[in-house]
Parts: structure tokens; C-alpha cells; sequence
């Protein structure tokens, strides 16, 4: 959570004063690099995703409006010209809250995938801005443990949606590119919102658990759209 | 950084955090109330009532109401239409928009829904319902200073402040124990009118419901055998007389009260009361009609000691048993009989004998009764309960001390034995069709038709805690076993039935109730 709270300040310093970083040179002493040359070809990366989910069809699962979640990109980029370049970019977030409801024990998994396009902008040689619109997926899986049937019961559900952000990657280590392709390590912090539909929470048991013609328990809707964080670091080439 | 911030806010409201847990018996509150179109499960740690309801053949639905802050009484109406809840609102009153005290009504039909509120101005815990639903008497206020003897009448044709009457009754010492709400009486000299009757420690209060702010008639009760001080055991009356009988423990004497024309100024009625030795301590007391009038039947012993209320001369019968239960069954064999023409027929039992018996007292003019016929029935009785619609009112249930009960049908006079594996609850379903029993903690339960007396055994896939049969909405009935486990924390369950011809081949099983409605 510290890195959350302490890269904004970082990016904003390295906004204000322009600076440039020090590469490793693989052939002899450090020198600045030229704008446009540092934007990765592809990235990898793996962070740390958390959502403001306000609606109520949460609260059973959680008692707070937050769910955190890991996150794993990957990007390449498809065209580039001077500081700006395309990408293409996925993400896989997964996450889980746990409760309980009046007693009985619920838990909540998501899996969102998103899949897209992002702008990118090269800023300063060790800074690039971006924005993305991203198709977005999910599986939830809801249970509660139903003490009265003896069985957990699970809603399963896709939902469907897109989420826009925008953000910053920060560039901690780099080699310079050109004629070698050498790993670079960025630090990347990105905000935006994520709309989803919303997902039944039809809560049943498993085929062939509990009582026999045991009626769905109604806990109505949930939509995990909100405000969303992200940050992660990624090594791109 | 605003922006992990403002992710960092939000909750859930705390209801979510509040468990469920039935009422037990020892809170005076019941975990489920049947009702006529409904099954209310009350869900005291959210402060509302949870009414199960079916739309549809073999479908539960649900809506919850908000009763008022910390429940202290329920009852269902005796027509099963209205359930009542009492609350105390919250105490202490800090702010003016705090909660008051209050009594709520809610229609137990197929769209349950709030009827009528009643705000009251102190806590009370304790609640009385008329038979006739048109009066409720709320008692036993909880404040620093408490009147055990105020109470206050709801007249529920009314609304709002104009429907309560404050009534504190003179005492001698003690307080309210019982109350009778009588049918119309004939007073002489008066309209016929209606009377509370409030049973005390060591007195008893007619309070008149035409005038209930007017001064109450309190009467002291006789003193015992023993001259010690004599309380109340039973009150009986008779409308048309105009006479109450009052069975006092530890005296072989029985108080009776005839209201006559008022003796003085400002009175509608006065009170004649008049003290008859019945040989005996007597263990009922009712009253009949035979070929000499109105008569008082006080079974002592292997008696029946029948008395004129006009002379508080006596006679007695020899019964071949020492019943010590009565229940008149007049104009269920015969819905066209009047009592005071024809003569009364009482059904005698008891829960130490095994006979029941038959007392017609339609005898020849002058003959104090017909016959007595009794009857073995191999095991004791200890409570008649009725069949209520028009198809089935000939029959009683028996209910035994042991495992099994009968059906009684009082026209031919067959008695049918139903014995079972277990101890016993019977819920007779408001269409008076069938009779469910079942024993509460055990996943066995049963219904039997009357007009067949066919049992039909069910095993519910979880233990049952209360069977109700309910109307549902398309004017089909249901059958809800319920699986609630009363004093922990659990869930609302129920197994719903096809009442006309249950099976767990296609009952349907629901849970969770307990979280629809919650926010």
C-alpha cells in the first residue's frame, strides 16, 4: 500500500523537474537516452488492483466497499511514431472477499479480464502517460454457507462491461534501446473507472448437494463497477 | 492520491452483522406465528417480522416488516387474520423523534401488510386480545415507577390517541392474573354490553367495555376452606343471564355474580353476587341448559352438581367417572339447536381417567337430564380442541398425555386413535380439513384428513420445528414445516407442501429467508 500512496509524488517530482535517469550503458558510462526510444515493445507486468465497489449487492460478502485484487498485464506495442506509440494490453485481476451474512459465512471471487488498446506518451525519457478503453469480462462466483440446508450455495455468473483509465509508468531501470533489446523495470500507476453489468446472485447449491428441489436463495444483484487503482511493476522489453 | 482516498470509504449497514436467532420460549415471544394466509417468523435482532406467504402452488414468498424497537409481546388474533405485535420503543427517550411505545397490527393474509399502529405513552410488556378482535388490553408498564394495575384499553375500531382508554383498577392488593372478554350480557334495564373481566390475586374487576373510563365493579373473592385467602381458578358466564360463576381454589364454595338493574343513582348495573356450596372442591365449573333452565355444572369429584343461579339450590348426578373436563358441544351436533330451548349436550373427560362421556341434558320437562353415556377410550384426555370451518364441525380432537390423539366425531360418536412415534404438537389447519402433528425438533411429521382419517407420513429432509397450513394466493393451500432452531444462531428453512395432498416426493425446500430485505 505504500507504493500506492508514495508514486504519485514520485511521478509528479519527475513531471516537475524533467529529470532524466541514469541508464547502464552496456558499452561504457551512463547518458541520456533520446525521447521515444524508451516505450516498450512488450510488457509484462504484475500489480495490485483496488476497486470501490459501492453497490449494496456487496455488502453481504464484505463489510467494507473495497475490493483488492492481483493483476496481471501484458502489452506490446504496435505502432509507434516520435512520443507516441499504440499498444495492445490485457489484464487479468483476480480477487476474493469473505464475510459473513447474518451469521452464515460468504465469500465472493472475481476474475475481470480486459483486453484493448492503449495511447501511450512519452513525456520525459524516464515517463510515459497513457490511456486505455478496455472491453472488460467477469466471473463471480458467490457462496454463503447455509446453515439451515447444510451446503454452501454459489451464484455464478459473467457479466460484461468496459473500464477507461489513465496513467503513468515510471521507468526505475532501463538499458537504452535501439540496436538491443534489454529489460527495463517500470513502476505504473494508473486510475480510472470500470463499469460492469450486473452479476444474479441466485444462490443454489451444487447439483446434487443439500435437500432435494431446493429453492435459489434471492440475494438479488451485484455490480462490481467503481473507481478503480492500479499499480504495478512490469518489465517490458 | 484524493483518489486512494476516496477508495478507502464505504461500509455496509450493520444489519448484515446482526445474526439470526429464533425466539425462544423463555423471551414470551414464539419463533413463528400461523396465520391465515401467512406464517410470520419473527427476526427479533432486526426488530422486524419475516411473513412467509405462497404465491403459487409449492412457492414461498417473503417480505419483511418493520416492527417496533425491542418487541415485548405477540399475538395472533383468534381468527388468525391479524398478528399483533407490542413494543417498547426506545428507552430511555433521548431525542423527540425517538421511538415510542406501540402496538402494531398486521394483516396475516396473502399480502401481508400493516393495518393500523397505536402509540403508546409508557412501555408496557404484556398484551391481551379480545376474541371478538375488537378490543386489546396492553398491561405491566416497566418504568421507574410502575402501576401493576393500569391498563390501557385499545378500542380497535378506532385510530390514534382516540382508541386508547387509561383505566387503573382499584385494588385490594395484587395484580391482573386473566382476563375474559364476555359476549354481549343481558343486563336488565340496559342494553346488552359487553365486559372485561380481570382476575386478580385475591379479586376480580368488571370493568364495562360500553364505558371503559367509568369506575370498575371490583368484587373480593371468598376466602378457602382453610381461611386463607382464596384466588381465582375459572371464570365462566352465561350472555343471556347475565351471570358469572367464579371458581375459587381451595373452597368447596362457587362465587357467583348476577348483574341486575342498578341499585343507585349513576350506575347502568349492579352487581349481586352469591356464594353456593358445592359439596365438594369443584374441578370445572360451566354452565348449561336443561329442561329447568340455566343451570351452573360443577363437576365434583364422581358428581356433577348442577346449580340454579336464581336460588343457588343444588342437585347432583351421579357420573360414572371423575371427570374434570367439560366442554359443551351443543350446536356442534346440532348447528340449529338453542341451548336454552333444547337443552345443552357437554362432552366430559379428564386427564386421569380413560372415558370420556357424553352428558345430554335434554331431558323430559322437569328431569334434570337425558343420559350419560359413557365411553372407553383406553387412554386420558387432557384437552378437546376444536375444528373450526363448516365441513368438519362435529369433530374434536382429543389430545392425550401420551403419544397419540383422537378424532372424535361427536355425530356418530366414533373415536379414531392416531398414535405416533414421538411427543406431539397438533396444528388443526384454519380450513378445519385436516389436522397436522408433528414433534418439534424431529424431521417426522404428519397430516391427517378428516374425511378420510388417513394419515399421511412425511419425513422432511431437516428436523421441523412448527407446521402451518396456510391459504395461499390463488386459493390453494400450502403446508409449511419450518427448521428453525429457537435460542441459536440459524436461519429461517422451511419445507413447503401441497396441503391437500402432501408429499416430500415434490415438496420444495427453502433457506435464507433471513436475508431478503435486508439493507
Amino acid at each position: 500500500m505504500g507504493a500506492r500512496f508514495c508514486l504519485p509524488a514520485l511521478l509528479a517530482g519527475a513531471l516537475c523537474s524533467g529529470a532524466t535517469v541514469a541508464h547502464a550503458d552496456p558499452v561504457g558510462g551512463a547518458r541520456a537516452e533520446p525521447v521515444g526510444s524508451q516505450l516498450p515493445h512488450v510488457q509484462a507486468s504484475l500489480g495490485v488492483r483496488l476497486s470501490k465497489v459501492a453497490d449494496a449487492g456487496f455488502d453481504p460478502f464484505a463489510d467494507s466497499d473495497e475490493l483488492v485484487q492481483v493483476s496481471l498485464g501484458l502489452g506490446a506495442t504496435l505502432f509507434r511514431h516520435q512520443r507516441w506509440s499504440l499498444a495492445a494490453v490485457g489484464f487479468w485481476d483476480y480477487g476474493e472477499r469473505s464475510s459473513t451474512a447474518r451469521g452464515s459465512a460468504t465469500s465472493l471471487d472475481v476474475h475481470r479480464l480486459t483486453v484493448g488498446p492503449e495511447l501511450r506518451y512519452q513525456l520525459l525519457t524516464p515517463l510515459y502517460l497513457f490511456a486505455h478503453a478496455l472491453p472488460a469480462f467477469a466471473h463471480t462466483q458467490a457462496s454463503l454457507e447455509d446453515n439451515v440446508a447444510g451446503v454452501p450455495r454459489y451464484a455464478r455468473d459473467w457479466s460484461y462491461g468496459v473500464e477507461g483509465a489513465a496513467g503513468a509508468a515510471f521507468e526505475v531501470y532501463g538499458m537504452r534501446s535501439g540496436a538491443v533489446f534489454r529489460p527495463r523495470l517500470w513502476a505504473i500507476a494508473e486510475g480510472g473507472y470500470g463499469y460492469l453489468g450486473s452479476s444474479r446472485l441466485l444462490l443454489s447449491p451444487d447439483s446434487g448437494e443439500g435437500p432435494q428441489r431446493t429453492s435459489a436463495v434471492d440475494l438479488g444483484s451485484v455490480s462490481l463497477s467503481g473507481p478503480y487503482l492500479r499499480v504495478s511493476a512490469a518489465l517490458s522489453f | 492520491m484524493c483518489g486512494a482516498l476516496a477508495l478507502g470509504c464505504g461500509g455496509r449497514p450493520s444489519t448484515w452483522d446482526e445474526s439470526f436467532i429464533p425466539a425462544d420460549s423463555g423471551s414470551g415471544l414464539a419463533a413463528a406465528y400461523g396465520l391465515t394466509g401467512s406464517v410470520a417468523v419473527l427476526d427479533t435482532s432486526l426488530g422486524r417480522v419475516t411473513l412467509l406467504n405462497s404465491p403459487a402452488a409449492l412457492k414461498l414468498g417473503s417480505r419483511s416488516l418493520a416492527l417496533g424497537t425491542d418487541l415485548a409481546a405477540a399475538r395472533v388474533s383468534t381468527d388468525r387474520k391479524t398478528l399483533f405485535a407490542l413494543s417498547r420503543g426506545v428507552q430511555p427517550q433521548r431525542k423527540a423523534d425517538d421511538e415510542r411505545p406501540q402496538l402494531m397490527l398486521i394483516d396475516g393474509g396473502t399480502a401481508p401488510k400493516v393495518l393500523q399502529t397505536y402509540t403508546l405513552t409508557e412501555p408496557m410488556s404484556q398484551l391481551v386480545l379480545d376474541p371478538k378482535n375488537e378490543w386489546a388490553v396492553v398491561y405491566g408498564a416497566s418504568g421507574v415507577v410502575q402501576n401493576p394495575n393500569e391498563l390501557v384499553l385499545v378500542d380497535l375500531s378506532l385510530t390514534g390517541a382516540d382508541a386508547l382508554s387509561f383505566n387503573t383498577l382499584l385494588s385490594f392488593g395484587g395484580s391482573p392474573k386473566r382476563f375474559t372478554f364476555t359476549a354481549p350480557l343481558a343486563v336488565p334495564g340496559g342494553d346488552p354490553r359487553r365486559f372485561l373481566i380481570v382476575e386478580r390475586d385475591f379479586d376480580l374487576v368488571l370493568i364495562d367495555l360500553a364505558d371503559p373510563g367509568r369506575d370498575a365493579v371490583t368484587v373480593p373473592f371468598p376466602k378457602t376452606d382453610a381461611n386463607t385467602a382464596g384466588t381465582s381458578a375459572q371464570v365462566v358466564y352465561d350472555a343471556d343471564a347475565a351471570t358469572i360463576a367464579v371458581r375459587v381454589s381451595g373452597t368447596t364454595s362457587v362465587l357467583l355474580l348476577q348483574l341486575a338493574e342498578p341499585a343507585m343513582d349513576g350506575q347502568d348495573f349492579s352487581v349481586v353476587p352469591n356464594l353456593v356450596d358445592v359439596g365438594g372442591v369443584p374441578s370445572t365449573i360451566d354452565f348449561v341448559h336443561n329442561s329447568l333452565g340455566l343451570r351452573l355444572v360443577a363437576l365434583v369429584g364422581s358428581s356433577a352438581v348442577l346449580v340454579d343461579p336464581d336460588t343457588a339450590t343444588t342437585q347432583s348426578v351421579q357420573m360414572p367417572a371423575a371427570f374434570t373436563g367439560i366442554r359443551r358441544i351443543t350446536n356442534e351436533l346440532n348447528p340449529a339447536a338453542v341451548p336454552s330451548a333444547d337443552g345443552d349436550v357437554a362432552l366430559l373427560y379428564g386427564p386421569n381417567i380413560s372415558q370420556i362421556a357424553y352428558f345430554n341434558l335434554s331431558g323430559a320437562p322437569g328431569a334434570l337430564f337425558r343420559s350419560i353415556e359413557p365411553y372407553d377410550i383406553g387412554v386420558s384426555v387432557k384437552n378437546v380442541i376444536d375444528v373450526p370451518g363448516e365441513t368438519f364441525f362435529d369433530r374434536k380432537i382429543l389430545e392425550t398425555p401420551s403419544q397419540q390423539f383422537y378424532v372424535l366425531d361427536l355425530t356418530t360418536r366414533e373415536s379414531a386413535p392416531m398414535r405416533t412415534n414421538g411427543g406431539l404438537t397438533l396444528e388443526v389447519a384454519p380450513d378445519g380439513e385436516r389436522v397436522w402433528a408433528y414433534n418439534p425438533g424431529q424431521p417426522g411429521f404428519a397430516s391427517v384428513d378428516f374425511a378420510s382419517l388417513h394419515p399421511v407420513s412425511l419425513i422432511a429432509e431437516r428436523p421441523v420445528s412448527n407446521v402451518f397450513d396456510i391459504e395461499g394466493v390463488n386459493g390453494q393451500r400450502t403446508a409449511v414445516a419450518l427448521h428453525l432452531n429457537p435460542g441459536t444462531i440459524d436461519g429461517i428453512g422451511a419445507t413447503v407442501l401441497d396441503a391437500f395432498a402432501p408429499s416430500t416426493a415434490n415438496a420444495r425446500f427453502y433457506s435464507g429467508l433471513e436475508l431478503g430485505g435486508v439493507k
